[in-house]
């Protein structure tokens, strides 16, 4: 007893210090830990988060969603949209010193294409015929299809150019041109980032250095928060988001974004390849439901990628309430009278998908639709779930470009469409490349709009919502925006003493 | 008693010899391999063929085994086929960290454990003993990682006492370093004393009972003399062996606890390089923690056997 | 002839304050689908997060659901996990500790060697890595609970086979010729069930525990299964707004884990008190 009693004052002893920030740090809490530093071929959000602080690409994106330049001050291209010319920014640094040319954009590229490397990137590149450089300023892309929008592809993550000597070492000593440069890694741990002084924005960083700690138990990040060991929870927990609305160190800071999560049924595999299965599953769910149980409230119902936001959102289509009578009406029509029994795959590692999958599940079941839901690691989801089970609940981050946001997904012949629900409609392949054909805004509006309307129609998969991003914020830290991009924008933000 | 030892340690090689193929066998029936998560949902089947050629799991199972365990006796712990670095100096940190986490743990729960059993001893049937049953039973009927969440909730959210997670290496000070231990140690300790406070308890009392006591006692010995000397001592016996059991339970505890924590030891990483199939690590991992186990299990017997002769009823203190 | 058994002790208050919470558990557990008051999995969005009232004793969680109902219909679940790992390390830990401790020599050393194998990795990582071959499901997981806890039942039937095979009786058997079969099973093992039982009992508890642990990693129950490991699990992220849907099942499990315990040590205490007390062994 008195032992116990000495390990108690000892520990009320110890309390109260946090570690100290050094002055100008600012330390971000991430939860899952980087498999990747190698920015080509990272694929999670929390890399993501690590790639935009220490990389930069030909193009970027403001938190407007508008395309800027970056490391290429300006392009152009040929009246037929096939060749496009980017002229690169004079003097801009690498981290280890040496001056950015137009070569190692060039090995940048043709590593994202070679398929040995493995860059999910690689199908975003697909319309590239040949990269080559023109000169030491200037890179030319010949393309196989004309392509309006070819320039904001390269604000994406994996596209970040990497230096043409270093690509060997890229997984173990990162070196990019952006404000921060990487220092140490420790896996599982932490990952600390120091100010680049030669960064090509005079200026910025206002920072001394970037975090990054993994945390992955969501009550130990929102502690860490709480209690000052951290200063930014990227992405925190929806369920903890109300508790801090009138916190006295932390705010939350949240945007909406394209960011959707859905259920995936895949269009060639019984049950889901009869279009009225299908929507008999599409009649039952109340997506407005979902948007609370899943997030809290914070998102908003979507017919698909494109949010509620966008300009290009179909707003007369409505969002019916479930009609179980139809329902199950279609489904006797398909031949499933009593309904019928299917296992739907869910990621462990994403308690809102998770949460998306339960509510399904109790939806469907008033048609008779049963549903057995299984929680998978990722490691099996590439392997063995994505384009290939018969339902299964999956998200994507938003994409810089409607387009590339829609058209792997959806049109026929689209990259992620095979991964995914193997969906076929010719009505929307034509209007998908329509929409490539045309820069006039207002067409491509009403080719959007008609897009939805079709997809409501056929439901190659039920999209729920697209989820709004918050990140816990402590209040010494100024500056702080939260982007629709979901990566954290770092460089103009400061701590306050 | 050289010869045992030698016996033993023999065994001990023979049995980690077995684990590593027992734990390689069980992996090629993962259903995805490495090679997926590396390539990704576009590589075509020939990209992943051709990486699965490249790292070498394309071979016949025994073919993998062997040169894996031909590279790992030289002393090449091979690479993370995911992180591409080597697992040697990962592994070793994370060995580091768990060896702290669990030693203190240790130390802690021995010395608590026995103080609890014998202040139950001595006041048994009354209201301590009871108390202290209850709560030692509370640490181990309640799975850790309940705990773990409570004590995160209390005493790092709402009083701000502890932080929440993670790690800081000595060099962060040893007040910061200490206090990021005391969250993830006190959960470990709570859940393991009740073994070893019940063990001491029941052994103190019938020791306490026996001729070899009353005899103490009736030579006018005081009774502290006559508890901590001649009682303890005696009753101390079994609690060892449990003690050295109880290491090897830490092991196991330090897979939820340092998940929890954040704690970047070697329970998270077996956690890991199961999830991401990467298999060179997992087999290095779990060696050394099947190698750590398999050594308390062997100090526990020799202290047993070396604490025996010395201890005999009668014996003068 | 058996040795002869201890005198018989009046019960003593260990022995019925285990039978008394275990038996109430027990049988809250298989009558549950009939005493719950509400559905267990059935979603209701206007009752979200109510703290515990008249019509939801404990209260409801972050869907609408009953905790009380779930923590009920978690009760046969959690019983069911305990009870049938533990079934299947007797299964098949008895006749090998049975085996080993009666033919000694190589048939004894091969047998406890595989043992040490499987004993040489903690149990929860031996769980994860061979639960992560399959799909999970909670079946799955109880048999590798029973799975990974073989060895410790083959011991104790070793060591309790060694203490009784040369007691006079069953020398006297042997002399009569009686085969192995009816040694092992009719004259040893009717002795040998006291000890294992006890032993038994405590592994139920062990399993439940393991059992919760591998469902908070994710293998295990899946969700909406009311399991409480998978209730605790699912209930951290609102430990601060809603604390009653993690500690209902938790402090379940610490009930039914006493229980279980006070009624394994007091049939221990009853059947033999000279027998060496097992607690702490792993």
């Amino acid at each position: 007893m008195r032992k116990l009693l000495v390990l108690l004052t000892v520990g009320l002893s110890l309390a109260g210090a946090a570690p100290c920030a050094a002055q100008g740090v600012l330390r971000v809490a991430l939860g899952t830990t980087l498999s990747q530093l190698d920015p080509a071929k990272t694929t999670i959000g929390d890399e993501y988060v690590y790639v935009h602080l220490v990389f930069n690409g030909l193009s970027r994106i403001e938190s407007d969603m508008t395309v800027k330049p970056d490391l290429a001050e300006s392009w152009s291209a040929s009246e037929d949209l096939k060749t496009w010319t980017f002229k690169l920014r004079q003097g801009v640094k690498f981290h280890h010193g040496r001056v950015l040319d137009a070569e190692d954009v060039v090995a940048t590229m043709k590593r994202i294409l070679d398929p040995a490397t493995g860059s999910r990137a690689r199908t975003s590149l697909s319309m590239v015929d040949s990269v080559s450089m023109v000169d030491a300023q200037t890179v030319k892309f010949d393309l196989n299809i004309a392509y309006a929008g070819f320039a904001d592809i390269f604000a994406d993550r994996q596209l970040r150019i990497v230096p043409k000597d270093k690509l060997g070492e890229l997984s173990i000593h990162p070196v990019g041109t952006g404000p921060f440069m990487f220092k140490s890694w420790s896996p599982g741990d932490r990952l600390e980032l120091v100010k680049n002084p030669d960064y090509f924005e005079k200026g910025l960083p206002r920072l001394d250095g970037v975090m990054l700690r993994i945390v992955p138990e969501s009550a130990a990040r929102m502690a860490a928060l709480e209690s000052g060991a951290v200063d930014i929870v990227w992405s925190m927990p929806y369920e903890s988001v109300e508790k801090f609305k009138n916190h006295a160190a932390v705010r939350t800071d949240g945007v909406s974004t394209p960011t959707w999560d859905g259920v995936i049924l895949n269009n060639e595999r019984p049950p889901f390849n009869d279009v009225r299965v299908r929507q008999a599953l599409a009649l039952t769910i109340d997506k407005a439901a979902i948007v609370e149980l899943a997030l809290f409230g914070q998102g908003d119902p979507t017919f698909s990628p494109i949010p509620p936001s966008h300009p290009y959102f179909n707003k007369s289509l409505k969002f019916n309430p479930p009609d179980i009578a139809k329902a199950r009406k279609l489904l006797a029509d398909a031949g499933y009278p009593n309904g019928f029994d299917v296992p739907m795959q869910v990621p462990q590692e994403r308690e809102q998908r998770v949460r998306v999958g339960v509510a399904v599940r109790d939806m469907a079941r008033a048609a008779g639709i049963r549903i057995n839901v299984e929680r998978v690691p990722f490691a099996s989801y590439t392997a063995n779930v994505a384009g290939k089970a018969q339902m299964y609940v999956d998200g994507y981050f938003a994409r810089p470009t409607v387009d590339t946001a829609i058209h792997p997904f959806y049109h026929s012949s689209g990259s992620w469409n095979k991964q995914l629900w193997l969906y076929k409609d010719a009505r929307v392949d034509q209007l998908l490349d329509d929409a490539r054909k045309t820069n006039d805004e207002a067409a491509r509006k009403a080719i959007f709009e008609k897009f939805q309307t079709v997809v409501e129609e056929t439901v190659p998969g039920i999209i729920a919502y697209s989820a709004a991003h918050v990140n816990g914020v402590s209040k010494k830290v100024e500056g702080f925006r939260s982007t629709p991009m979901q990566w954290l924008e770092l460089k103009s933000v400061s701590l306050k003493p | 008693m050289a010869a045992y030892v030698a016996r033993r340690i023999v065994l001990i090689a023979l049995v980690l010899l077995a684990v590593s193929i027992l734990v390689f066998a069980i992996t090629t029936l993962l259903p995805a391999n490495v090679a997926y998560l590396i390539l990704g949902p576009f590589a075509p089947p020939e990209q992943v063929r051709a990486l699965e050629l490249k790292l070498g799991l394309t071979d016949p199972v025994w073919q993998q085994y062997l040169r894996w365990a031909s590279r790992f006796l030289s002393g090449d712990l091979g690479e993370s086929m995911l992180m591409n670095r080597p697992i040697a100096p990962m592994l070793m940190e994370a060995l580091g960290r768990s060896l702290v986490l669990t030693s203190v743990s240790f130390v802690l729960i021995a010395v608590i454990g026995v103080g609890l059993g014998v202040v139950a001893a001595l006041r048994h049937g009354r209201p301590l003993d009871h108390g202290v049953s209850v709560a030692t039973y509370l640490g181990i009927a309640v799975p850790e990682f309940f705990w773990a969440i409570v004590i995160i909730v209390i005493f790092a959210a709402w009083l701000g006492w502890l932080p929440a997670s993670g790690y800081e290496p000595l060099s962060a000070g040893f007040r910061i370093w200490a206090q990021h231990l005391i969250a993830p140690t006190i959960t470990l300790v709570f859940g393991h004393l009740a073994h070893v406070s019940r063990l001491t308890r029941s052994s103190m009392i019938e020791v306490m009972q026996s001729p070899y006591v009353t005899a103490a006692r009736a030579k006018g010995l005081p009774e502290r003399v006559v508890v901590l000397r001649h009682a303890l001592r005696n009753a101390l016996l079994p609690t060892i062996t449990v003690l050295a059991l109880d290491f090897g339970r830490l092991m196991g505890g330090i897979v939820v606890v340092e998940t929890i924590f954040a704690y970047p030891g070697l329970g998270r990483l077996v956690v890991f390089s199961i999830q991401n199939r990467d298999i060179p690590t997992l087999q290095a991992a779990i060696l050394v923690v099947a190698a750590i186990y398999a050594f308390a299990n062997l100090v526990a017997d020799l202290l047993y056997a070396w604490l025996n002769p010395k201890i005999r009823y009668g014996n003068a203190a | 002839m058996p040795p002869d058994a201890a005198p018989r002790k009046t019960w003593s208050l260990q022995l019925k304050a285990g039978l008394a919470i275990t038996g109430a558990i027990v049988l809250l557990g298989l009558l549950a689908p009939w005493i719950a008051p509400h559905p267990w999995d059935t979603i209701s969005m206007r009752t979200r997060f109510l703290p515990p009232n008249p019509t939801y004793w404990l209260g409801t969680d972050e869907y609408g659901r009953d905790v009380l109902s779930r923590l009920l219909m978690g009760t046969r679940l959690s019983l069911a996990m305990g009870v049938s790992a533990t079934a299947v390390s007797l299964a098949i830990g008895v006749p090998v500790g049975l085996a080993a401790g009666y033919f000694r020599g190589w048939v004894d050393e091969v047998l406890m060697r595989g043992a040490d194998v499987l004993m040489a990795v903690p149990p929860i990582m031996l769980g994860l890595l061979v639960l992560a071959v399959t799909p999970p499901a909670l079946w799955k997981t109880a048999l590798a609970v029973g799975f990974v806890y073989i060895p410790q039942i083959a011991r104790l039937a070793r060591s309790v086979t060694l203490s009784l095979a040369n007691e006079d009786f069953i020398q006297a058997a042997r002399a009569r010729a009686e085969g192995t079969g009816y040694i092992l099973f009719r004259e040893i093992l009717p002795n040998a069930w006291p000890p294992l039982i006890v032993e038994a009992s405590l592994r139920v508890t062990y399993a439940i525990l393991l059992g919760s642990a591998l469902s908070f990693l994710g293998l295990g129950a899946q969700p909406p299964s009311s399991d409480w490991g998978l209730m605790i699990s699912e209930a951290r992220s609102f430990l601060d707004r809603a604390p009653w849907i993690a500690l209902a099942p938790g402090l379940a499990m610490c009930l039914l884990v006493i229980g279980i315990n006070l009624l394994g040590d007091g049939a221990r205490e009853r059947l033999d008190p000279r027998l060496k007390s097992r607690a702490g062994a792993a």
